[in-house]
C-alpha cells in the first residue's frame, strides 16, 4: 500500500492528469453531447419553457441528492429519504392548514425531516449500525409514521402563500428551481470551502487517519444524516406544494433516484471522493433523460432501462479509475 | 395521555356493547378482509366504511383486516392463514384477478366464504360486488368525446401496467375512443397512480405538443390532478384542456366542483358493506336480511336478489355541481 502510492506518483504523472481533466469534464461532455442529440431528436427540446419544466422537475431530486451526496462522501448510504420527504411535506402541510404562516410550515417540515435525520445520525454513528440497515429501518418507520399522522389521507387546501413554493415564479423561474439553486450553492460552499466540509471528506477517505489527526470521526457522520434529513424535508415541503396536497405515499423509491444522481455525479459509493456539482450534473443527466424520453414518447419501459444502464457504466467508470491507481 | 384514556374508554365500551350484542343474538361471524393494500386513500375508506356496518358494530361479525401491501404473494399467505384459522368468511380485495384463484378455491373447498369486492377475481364461482372498471372507462372516455365534440387529440394517463384496473379501464376507453376517428390518441404512458409522475409527464407532453393536446384521460383522480396541475404551469385551464378520470376520490370531487376534472365516483362503502351483507347471506342463510344502507341508495340499479347473484355491479356516479357536496361528505366520512 505505502510503497505503491510512493512509486505511483512517478510513473503515473501525465497520465493522471489526463485521469483527472476526464473526471471532471466527462460527464459534462456525456451531458452535452446527450443534450445535442436530444435537440436534434426533438424540435421542442431546446425550448426555455422546456428546460425551466426539466430544472423544476430536477429540483426535488436535486435537493435529495445533495444531502446524499455529504452522506455518500463519509462511505455512507441513506435509503430514508423518500420517506422523510414524505413525513416532512405532512408536518408541514398541518401546520400551514393550522393557519401559522409559510415560515412556521417551511421550519417545522425541515425540523421534522432534520429530526429523523438526528435519529438516523445516532443510530450510524452513535450506535454504530451499519447505515444500510439504520437507514432501511427509517425508510419503514418514518413512511409508517407518516399514515399514522393523518390517518393515511393526504392533507388539501394548503394556502396560497405555500402553493406558491411549487407553482409559483420570482421573475421568469419557477421558486423550485431557486430553491434548489440555493441549497445547491450553499452546500457546495460548505463543502469546498470550510473545514467542516474537508472532515467530511477525510471521515470518508480513510476513517482511521481522519481520527489520528483529531477530527470527531462520530461528529461529522452524525451530521450528515441530519443534512440529508433536514433537506429531504425541504423537498418534501416543495414537493408537496407542487401537487398542491401533502400525499402519504408520495417519494416511493426517489431515494434511488437520488443515489443514482449521486453516483452518475462521480462520487465513490466507498467515500471521499465526489463533488456537489457532479452531483448536480448526475441530477441533471437523469432529469433530461425522463423529459427527452417522455418528449421522443419512448415508453417508459426503456426509460427505466436507460437509466439502469448509465448507473451501471457510472459506477464501472468508478471501479476503473480505482484500479489504474 | 388524554387520548390514551378516550381510546381505552371507547375500546372497553365497545367490549361491552359487543358483549351485549352478543349475548342477544348468540351467533358470531369470523371475517376476515384481505385487501391488497392500505397506503391509498380509496382502500382506507373502504376498510373504513365496512367497520361502520351495521353487523360488525352490533358484534354479530367479528372483523379483522389484512393488508396486503400490493403483492399478491402476501394476499395468498393471508387468506391461507385465515383458512388454517377456521374463519368464517373472507371479503377479498384481490391486488390481481388471476393471481389469487388458486387460493381461492383452496379456501372454498374448505368451506370458507369467499367474496370479491372492488376488483374481480378470475373465477366465475366468487361472487363480486364492486363496479366495473371497463365501464368506467367508457364512461370517462365517453365524456372527454363529448367535452371534444367528438374531435381532437388526447393523451392517456395509464395506471401500472398490467394491474387490472389499468387493463379494464383502458379497454373501456379505448372501445369508445375507437368509434370516433375523430378523435387520436396522440400519447399514452403510465404515472403508476402517482401524482408527482403524471405531473412530470404532462408538463413533458405540453413540450412536446404546444397547444396540440386538447384532452388528458387519466386513469385515476390522482393522476388526472397532476395533469391539472401541469396544464397551470403552462397558463392552461381545464377550459382549454378538459381532464377526465375516474374513482371519485374527495380531493377530485372538490376539483370536480371547480369544472377542473370529470370524474365518477365507485361508492367505496357499496363495494365493501355490500360484500359483507353477501358474505353474510351466504354464512346465515335464505332469512337474512341485508342490513346495509346501500342496497337503498342503488337500489334503481343493483338488486338484492335474496343474496345470491353472482355479480353485484355498482354504478359508476358523475360528480356534479349539484351533488359535490354530498358526495365528498360521503366519502370523507363526514369530516
Amino acid at each position: 500500500m505505502n510503497a505503491k502510492t510512493i512509486a505511483a506518483p512517478i510513473t503515473t504523472a501525465p497520465r493522471s492528469r489526463l485521469r483527472l481533466s476526464l473526471d471532471r469534464f466527462g460527464l459534462p461532455l456525456v451531458f452535452i453531447l446527450l443534450c445535442v442529440v436530444m435537440a436534434f431528436s426533438s424540435e421542442y427540446f431546446m425550448t426555455w419553457r422546456n428546460w425551466m419544466d426539466i430544472l423544476r422537475q430536477t429540483s426535488i431530486n436535486g435537493i435529495l441528492a445533495v444531502g446524499m451526496t455529504y452522506v455518500i462522501l463519509t462511505k455512507g448510504i441513506d435509503l430514508s429519504v423518500g420517506s422523510i420527504l414524505a413525513f416532512a411535506g405532512l408536518c408541514s402541510a398541518m401546520v400551514a392548514t393550522q393557519g401559522y404562516g409559510l415560515l412556521a410550515a417551511v421550519s417545522a417540515g425541515m425540523f421534522a425531516g432534520a429530526m429523523l435525520g438526528v435519529v438516523n445520525g445516532f443510530m450510524v454513528a452513535n450506535l454504530s449500525i451499519p447505515p444500510f440497515v439504520a437507514t432501511l429501518g427509517m425508510l419503514s418507520i418514518a413512511r409508517g409514521m407518516t399514515f399514522i399522522l393523518n390517518d393515511g389521507s393526504p392533507i388539501t387546501d394548503l394556502p396560497d402563500a405555500y402553493l406558491a413554493l411549487g407553482i409559483g415564479k420570482i421573475g421568469p423561474i419557477g421558486v423550485p428551481i431557486i430553491i434548489f439553486a440555493v441549497v445547491a450553492l450553499i452546500f457546495w460552499m460548505v463543502l469546498r470551502y470550510t473545514t467542516y466540509g474537508r472532515y467530511v471528506y477525510a471521515v470518508g477517505g480513510n476513517e482511521k487517519s481522519a481520527r489520528t489527526s483529531g477530527i470527531g470521526v462520530r461528529k461529522v457522520m452524525f451530521s450528515v444524516y441530519v443534512v440529508s434529513g433536514l433537506l429531504a424535508g425541504l423537498a418534501g415541503v416543495v414537493l408537496s406544494a407542487r401537487t398542491t396536497s401533502a400525499l402519504p405515499q408520495a417519494g416511493v423509491s426517489y431515494e434511488l433516484d437520488a443515489i443514482a444522481a449521486v453516483v452518475i455525479g462521480g462520487t465513490s459509493l466507498s467515500g471521499g471522493t465526489g463533488s456537489i456539482v457532479g452531483t448536480l450534473f448526475g441530477a441533471l443527466l437523469i432529469g433530461v433523460i425522463n423529459n427527452g424520453l417522455n418528449l421522443l414518447g419512448v415508453s417508459s419501459y426503456y426509460q427505466q432501462v436507460a437509466k439502469g444502464l448509465i448507473i451501471v457504466f457510472a459506477v464501472l467508470i468508478d471501479v476503473w479509475r480505482k484500479k489504474k491507481r | 395521555m388524554k387520548l390514551g384514556t378516550t381510546l381505552a374508554a371507547t375500546a372497553a365500551l365497545t367490549l361491552l356493547a359487543s358483549s351485549i350484542a352478543l349475548a342477544a343474538d348468540g351467533k358470531t361471524y369470523k371475517i376476515g378482509a384481505a385487501v391488497y393494500g392500505l397506503k391509498g386513500q380509496f382502500m382506507q375508506n373502504w376498510v373504513r366504511e365496512l367497520k361502520e356496518h351495521p353487523a360488525v358494530k352490533d358484534g354479530t361479525v367479528q372483523l379483522t383486516v389484512f393488508d396486503g401491501n400490493y403483492d399478491a404473494l402476501t394476499q395468498n399467505n393471508q387468506i391461507e392463514n385465515m383458512v388454517t384459522q377456521r374463519y368464517d368468511a373472507i371479503l377479498f380485495v384481490p391486488i390481481d384477478t388471476k393471481a389469487g384463484v388458486g387460493t381461492v378455491k383452496a379456501a372454498m373447498s374448505n368451506d370458507v366464504v369467499v367474496i370479491a369486492s372492488n376488483t374481480k377475481v378470475a373465477d366465475a364461482s366468487v361472487p363480486y360486488v364492486g363496479n366495473d372498471d371497463v365501464e368506467g372507462g367508457r364512461l370517462q372516455a365517453q365524456a372527454m368525446v363529448d367535452k371534444l365534440n367528438g374531435k381532437g387529440n388526447v393523451v392517456i394517463i395509464q395506471g401500472p401496467i398490467g394491474q387490472s384496473a389499468q387493463i379494464d379501464r383502458e379497454k373501456g376507453e379505448l372501445e369508445v375512443l375507437g368509434k370516433h376517428p375523430d378523435i387520436k390518441i396522440i400519447e399514452k404512458k403510465t404515472a403508476n397512480w402517482d401524482r408527482a409522475q403524471a405531473l412530470t409527464l404532462t408538463e413533458d407532453w405540453l413540450n412536446a405538443h404546444p397547444k396540440g393536446i386538447n384532452g388528458v384521460i387519466a386513469q385515476n383522480d390522482d393522476m388526472a390532478l397532476g395533469a391539472v396541475q401541469a396544464l397551470k404551469s403552462h397558463g392552461l385551464t381545464s377550459k382549454d384542456v378538459p381532464v377526465t378520470s375516474i374513482d371519485g376520490m374527495p380531493d377530485a370531487i372538490q376539483a370536480a366542483k371547480k369544472d377542473e376534472v370529470t370524474t365518477f365516483l365507485q361508492d367505496a362503502q357499496a363495494q365493501s358493506q355490500g360484500a359483507l351483507d353477501v358474505a353474510l347471506r351466504a354464512l346465515a342463510g335464505k332469512d337474512y336480511k341485508p342490513q346495509s344502507v346501500i342496497w337503498e341508495r342503488y337500489a334503481k340499479d343493483v338488486k338484492w336478489a335474496d343474496g345470491t347473484a353472482k355479480n353485484y355491479i355498482l354504478p359508476w356516479v358523475p360528480v356534479t355541481n349539484a351533488n359535490a357536496d354530498a358526495l365528498y361528505k360521503q366519502v370523507s366520512g363526514g369530516k
